[in-house]
């Protein structure tokens, strides 16, 4: 049925699936105050359901259509968009970009995920935002980031992508900045939309250097030209050469040695920087730990579960591209590596629980950007399914233990920092197993499904690299011939060596925070049995009314379990979370997801090698991966469980320096507050000078200045007498009839040197007449006046006349003109000169040189008051 | 048609003078009601010009359509005229135009 109504190059399916949140937004942002808050969250989570329901639909068919090897995909067609060449007349000249959208197996496993979990975490959030005034506004806000997600994904071409991918720019920022009334929450939102515009300038110049070498934007064409992304491009230097350098001898000469990379190269880390903006990577992952600002359900739809894998999305989307230059690839590669570690290393000096799991996010992204730069596509996309899983069930959870806090401690800080916390394993069951599982995937526990992806992505890390996409390791032809540049033999060792370590530092902090959540004593406050609330639950007016007696000082009740709107979701991602992993688990020969993405990587596929023995590494890494699991979380208990953080405590005092730079985020902040920001300020510092002085001193005040000065004198005239008005209306009036009036002798002279016919036609004026004198004898031709304003004469060779007219008007007042005209003697050449001769000497087109200096010079001599000047020039000799 | 010769000028002469009385009118009185009908002077001497021309040029009716033209005109403007000058003597109790002077500056 499904095949009839949406035929597969027309799947207008696609179209609903994206309408429908846009639908629930545009309805709860307009009609939200006056529909209440039960039609706005059924419509919320009906729409984003029904689209589930869709993509579900869409899975199914897709599957249909995919089978064996043949990659199926299911293309909407929606209209004409942006012209992508210029017009040149004819119909089918130009080529256009549509507006498509398609889903193929990569996006409908990635729409599959973000509709489910953005569905889990709407029903979520209709209880955890229950009490909020911008109740409404939320929720909009959450279905105007699904619909952008959705387009993002579903996207046909990079544009449309780009549109999405802006798209969840903004809600990201909306939504960091919900609680707008505190500066903080708002100054995030900035740094987070502006950070990211950081990365989209990357993916622009991408999109244009992509238009340039290929021709194509939409997939198809992209995937069918991405060879011509193999060849040389200089990138230094600039132009021929750099001007002062080339001076410089030796030095000079190795600046100005041209270099040149494969284009593949540089549209490669374009799209990797815009990757890297939307996905927290270094040099840009400062925006994720503070987007924490938002409310909990935002942290885990948008900043865990589905936005910040864009970037991974459009590496996997862009496999085919990035393949083509190992370079790029072990950039993506290797900063993917860096992130995981140096994010990492932050969380175990943090202690809010959600700045926790915000650098616990940037560091799983590396480690799923260190999948796809290894070329394990699949083990990196699964990775993001899997993480969606486990994080966005990790930071429910941390709202679920927030939403409890929150009944005595309505300060966000304190209300989220683990050292009040502790113990709540036994007063919040549901939230303690569903974090419990969630934990023991992040942390790689064997069978759960952190622990399949992760150990793929490690196990690839060491095995797998990119080859040269062409097999003699060189592009270009002739001078312009370079060699591609190949990986070296240690890539292996390095990452695998950053990404274990990493695997054990997550091991170990995921545990510090598990434990100090739910295990030892409650510190929060001293639970008192029957205890009555002095104040409504949830009270958010009154932040930081507790704040300075904190811990035992206050009294309160057992903190409580979160309704079942709130734990349901929490059930079923924990549920995922444990038993995902097996939708990929290689170590047991169940593959489907690895099988059913393996179409859309084929081409990717190619250029991937695998070092020798590969398979032989599958164990022994497969016990390194336990190994770093089972000592990150052994020592976490050793030092937090047995001896109750003494070491940590140790620790800390032995080096105060190192822990004092990961708790502040090894100054990273402030470093780009000094560089980058230091240096904007700076040039607006320079800007605000020339605007105060040049934009309004010059064109505001002065112009006001003149203008009101006209404005007090021409004041005087305003005197409020109509009679006055009358007087200057009537002076005008006679003003305009005598100009119209009075006789104007004025003529227009049309010449014709060669013939020698010359006419004279004076201008035309209301009741004019005219006489003539055009034999310049001094007598009028006729006494009386005629209508004819124009005569024609002719005259011999250097022949003289004036010629004379008079024009009487209808009142009898007469004007007198003359026209001397004159015809040349022809030159050398046989031409006529113009008559008269232009002053300035300038030359007749067609005469030579020669003769221009000649008559120039006769010119100046006969001249009155210029002196002789020197001898001419020899003729056509330079001096 | 009767030939006229040069009885036109009379005619241009005549509605020169009332123009120019009307004109002078205006300017010259106070009184927002003696102004309109000056007004009314010029308009009617603007009406004999035409009708005038209109005798020499008799090709077409131009000049007779747009007199009556001018007359509709005049007429709208008298009432809107008095209008305003009763709107303005309920004001300011004066139908002195010399009184109506609160845009000055």
């Amino acid at each position: 049925m499904l095949e009839a109504l949406f035929p597969s190059d027309d799947f207008r399916l696609l179209a609903i699936i994206v309408a429908l949140p846009l639908l629930g937004a545009v309805v709860n942002g307009v009609f939200g105050k006056r529909l209440g808050r039960e039609a706005a969250t059924l419509m919320g989570l009906g729409t984003i359901f029904l689209s589930f329901c869709l993509c579900v639909a869409t899975f199914f068919r897709l599957a249909e259509l995919q089978e064996g090897e043949r990659a199926a995909r299911l293309v909407w067609h929606g209209w004409q968009w942006l012209p992508l060449s210029p017009y040149r007349g004819g119909p089918g000249d130009q080529i256009w970009l549509e507006f498509a959208l398609s889903v193929d197996a990569l996006s409908g496993a990635m729409s599959l995920v973000v509709t489910g979990v953005g569905f889990l975490i709407h029903l979520y959030s209709s209880k955890y935002m229950q009490e909020d005034p911008g109740f409404t506004r939320f929720f909009c806000y959450l279905n105007l980031f699904i619909f952008s997600m959705l387009v993002l994904i579903l996207g046909d071409s990079l544009p449309v992508l780009f549109v999405g991918w802006e798209g969840v720019g903004l809600c990201s920022y909306l939504l960091i900045g919900f609680w707008y009334g505190e500066e903080k929450n708002a100054a995030a939102g900035k740094k987070a939309f502006i950070t990211n515009r950081i990365g989209d300038f990357g993916l622009l110049v991408a999109m244009g250097l992509l238009m340039f070498y290929v021709g194509a934007l939409d997939w198809k064409g992209l995937e069918a030209g991405a060879e011509n992304l193999l060849q040389p491009q200089q990138i230094w230097p600039f132009g021929s050469h750099i001007p002062f350098f080339d001076k410089l001898g030796s030095f000079g000469e190795w600046v100005n040695t041209p270099r040149a990379v494969t284009a593949a190269t540089l549209v490669g880390l374009a799209l990797f920087l815009g990757c890297a903006g939307k996905s927290a990577q270094i040099p840009l992952y400062v925006w994720l730990p503070d987007a924490m600002a938002g409310p909990t359900p935002v942290s885990a739809l948008i900043h865990a579960a589905t936005m910040v894998t864009a970037g991974v999305y459009l590496v996997c989307r862009m496999s085919f591209v990035f393949v083509m230059s190992p370079a790029a690839m072990f950039t993506v590669a290797l900063i993917g590596a860096l992130t995981a570690l140096f994010a990492a290393m932050i969380a175990f000096a943090q202690n809010d629980i959600k700045k926790v799991l915000a650098y616990s996010t940037v560091s799983q992204l590396g480690y799923m950007f260190l999948g796809v730069g290894v070329g394990a596509f699949t083990a990196g996309f699964f990775h993001v399914v899997t993480h969606a899983f486990f994080k966005a069930c990790l930071f429910l959870g941390a709202g679920s233990v927030i939403h409890a806090m929150h009944a005595r401690i309505h300060d966000t800080d304190a209300s989220q920092d683990m050292r009040n916390m502790g113990g709540l394993r036994k007063y919040m069951p549901y939230t303690f197993w569903t974090f419990a599982v969630s934990w023991a995937a992040i942390v790689g526990f064997p069978l759960t499904s952190g622990f399949f992806s992760k150990d793929e992505i490690l196990l690839k890390a060491f095995t797998s690299g990119i080859a040269s996409p062409l097999p003699d390791g060189k592009v270009g032809i002739g001078a312009r011939e370079i060699e591609i540049w190949q990986w070296p033999p240690w890539a292996g060792y390095l990452l695998y060596g950053l990404g274990f370590v990493t695997a054990v530092c997550t091991a170990f902090y995921m545990t510090r925070l598990f434990i100090g959540i739910f295990f030892g004593e409650f510190r929060g406050w001293k639970i008192v049995k029957g205890y009555k609330a002095a104040h409504g639950h949830d009270d958010h007016h009154d932040h930081g009314s507790h704040h300075a007696e904190l811990g035992l000082a206050i009294q309160g009740p057992k903190p409580h379990e979160s309704p079942w709107q709130m734990w349901v979701p929490l059930a079923v991602l924990a549920t995922l979370a444990g038993v995902g992993g097996f939708l990929n688990a290689h170590l047991f020969h169940l593959h489907p997801f690895d099988s059913w993405l393996e179409p859309v990587f084929a081409d990717a596929a190619k250029h991937v090698k695998l070092v020798e023995g590969a398979e032989g590494y599958v164990y022994p890494l497969l016990g390194l991966a336990v190994l770093a699991f089972a000592g990150g979380v052994g020592a976490a208990y050793y030092v937090y469980v047995q001896q109750r953080g003494e070491p940590a405590q140790r620790f800390t005092e032995a080096l105060p320096g190192l822990h004092r730079a990961a708790e502040q985020k090894f100054l990273v902040d402030e470093l780009y507050e000094e560089t980058a920001i230091g240096s904007v300020d700076s040039l607006a510092d320079v800007a605000v000078v020339a605007d105060k002085w040049v934009v309004d001193g010059i064109i505001a005040r002065f112009t006001a200045f003149v203008v009101g000065a006209a404005g007090s004198v021409l004041r005087f005239l305003q005197n409020g007498r109509v009679q006055a008005y009358s007087l200057s209306m009537v002076v005008g009036v006679a003003l305009i009839g005598w100009m119209l009036l009075a006789p104007r002798a004025e003529a227009r002279t049309r010449v014709d040197d060669e013939k020698g016919v010359y006419s004279v036609t004076a201008a035309p004026g209301l009741g004019y007449s005219y006489r003539w004198d055009a034999n310049g004898d001094g007598e009028w031709d006729t006494k009386d006046y005629a209508a004819a304003n124009e005569i024609s004469l002719t005259l011999e060779v250097a022949q003289k006349r004036t010629v004379s007219f008079e024009v009487k008007n209808a009142l009898g007042q007469t004007a007198m003109g003359e026209v001397p005209l004159e015809r040349p003697k022809p030159d050398r050449s046989g031409a006529f000169e113009p008559a008269p001769a232009p002053p300035d000497g300038a030359p007749p087109p067609d005469a030579d040189a020669e003769q221009n200096a000649e008559r120039a010079l006769k010119i100046i001599e006969n001249l009155p008051g210029i002196k002789q000047p020197p001898a001419p020039p020899a003729s056509g000799e330079p001096q | 048609m009767i030939p006229i010769g040069n009885v036109i000028e009379h005619y241009v002469l005549l509605a020169s003078v009332i123009f120019v009385l009307g004109a002078v009118g205006f300017l010259v009185r106070r009184n927002a009601l003696v102004q309109l009908m000056s007004v009314e002077l010029m308009l009617n001497a603007v009406n004999l010009a035409l009708v005038a021309f209109n005798r020499q040029h008799s090709s077409d009716m131009n000049g007779q359509m747009v007199s009556f033209f001018v007359i509709a005109v005049a007429a709208a403007e008298a009432a809107v005229g008095l209008a305003i000058v009763l709107s303005f003597y309920r004001l300011k109790s004066s139908v002195f135009s010399d009184e109506a002077d609160s845009l000055r500056h």
